[in-house]
């Protein structure tokens, strides 16, 4: 991961944006059900947003870009399925308002993506996937949360984030690190939300 | 009528924001200059995403009397910039080189958010709370307010008919365009709790 020029210029923002004690606490089996239920719920909210922000990105991306892009929707698509029938198995209520937390980084993607060009967009996305991937990655696969742990630290997600680090590579944009260090610092602060509260 | 359905249900952050210590230290003018310099180039950032927001909305209007409401209102949003820049000057603040404070940078997310993303009438739930609240806060503040106050001009630039008429006129098209649902209550809620969070971070709490 630390090839990518966006990641190694994050510097501690990297990690503080990918470790966490919610995640420490889900792999070593004693995360309170009461947190993977609230952290459930916000993050099938956050992917709802994070669809219509990758929905608007495919509208300004060049046609050579489509493939990695529309492979990510269908991917996400699939991914709110899953979090509905782990919800609905969990008697887990998704009709709630986001936590604040979660509306700050919403809010943040979906200003920017109207607002932004193409290449600052990318690297937005790319730090939103390639920290989740880290995040998860970093964990035994184990405990009563394997399941979960396996998804997200998938191979069939690592070529996904592979592709979009190539794509954040090659179209370069001066304010591109900068909303990625953005992107980094709502992510500390969305795990930080799921272990407090 | 929507507009006061909304406020009424919402009095508490009203005042909440009322008696917030910056609140109460700007109408007695013990509010210190560097903390109204700093409030100064945040809300002039505000301003100009809430400028934007108006445009967009604007926009997508389709009838030419809602048209003309947000082409006033963007009228007195020009207004309130000149008010910021006459202090931006005295003060010595370089408007173009403000990083907005994370309260502030989350109120123009939700708003520019808003304003490109959801409905007219959602966008017009989430600008309203600004518009009334200043107008309610200044009329409170401008009672106690002598002619040496320091932030006297501020206050009365709020409190004037002038502002009432347009905090007014943003509540009809609240009235006219938008419909009771949960998204639009949360719009209304959410703006107000913005102002809050804004006041806080202007003293540094």
């Amino acid at each position: 991961m630390t090839t990518y020029s966006l990641i190694r210029n994050a510097g501690p923002l990297w990690e503080a944006a990918t470790r966490s004690a919610f995640l420490n606490a889900l792999a070593a089996g004693s995360l309170a059900a009461n947190s993977f239920r609230r952290w459930l719920a916000q993050d099938y909210l956050f992917a709802k947003d994070l669809m219509a922000f990758q929905a608007v990105l495919l509208t300004k991306a060049p046609r050579n870009c489509h493939k990695p892009l529309t492979g990510g929707l269908a991917a996400l698509d699939n991914e709110m399925g899953w979090f509905e029938s782990h919800a609905a198995g969990l008697q887990v209520d998704l009709d709630i308002p986001p936590h604040p937390t979660c509306r700050r980084y919403t809010d943040f993607l979906l200003r920017c993506v109207y607002t932004q060009p193409y290449p600052v967009l990318l690297a937005i996305l790319f730090g939103v996937e390639a920290s989740y991937l880290a995040a998860w990655s970093a964990l035994p696969l184990s405990g009563p949360y394997a399941e979960f742990i396996e998804r997200w630290s998938s191979a069939d997600f690592a070529t996904y984030v592979e592709a979009l680090g190539g794509l954040a590579e090659r179209h370069t944009h001066e304010a591109a690190q900068e909303h990625f260090n953005e992107v980094l610092g709502h992510e500390r602060e969305f795990w930080k939300m799921s272990w407090e509260g | 009528m929507l507009h006061d359905i909304l406020w009424r249900s919402n009095l508490e952050l009203v005042q909440s924001c009322l008696a917030h210590p910056f609140a109460q230290a700007l109408g007695d003018g013990t509010l210190k200059t560097d903390l109204f310099r700093a409030f100064i180039a945040q809300d002039a950032f505000f301003l100009r995403a809430f400028l934007k927001a108006y445009a967009l909305a604007l926009a997508r209007s389709d009838d030419t009397e809602t048209i003309a409401a947000f082409y006033e209102l963007i009228g007195g949003v020009l207004e309130e910039i000149k008010l910021h820049r006459g202090y931006a000057a005295e003060l010595g603040i370089d408007l173009q080189r403000v990083v907005p404070n994370p309260a502030c940078r989350a109120y123009t997310d939700f708003l520019l958010r808003t304003a490109w993303h959801t409905s007219l009438g959602e966008t017009v739930a989430a600008m309203t709370p600004c518009m009334r609240l200043y107008a309610y806060l200044s009329r409170e503040l401008v009672l106690k307010c002598s002619q040496l106050h320091p932030y006297r001009r501020w206050i009365e630039a709020y409190s004037s008919e002038a502002f009432g008429r347009l905090a007014e006129q943003m509540e009809a098209l609240l009235d006219r365009i938008g419909t009771d649902t949960r998204e639009v209550r949360n719009c209304y809620r959410y703006a107000l709790q913005c102002e809050l969070d804004f006041f806080s971070d202007a003293v540094g709490s």
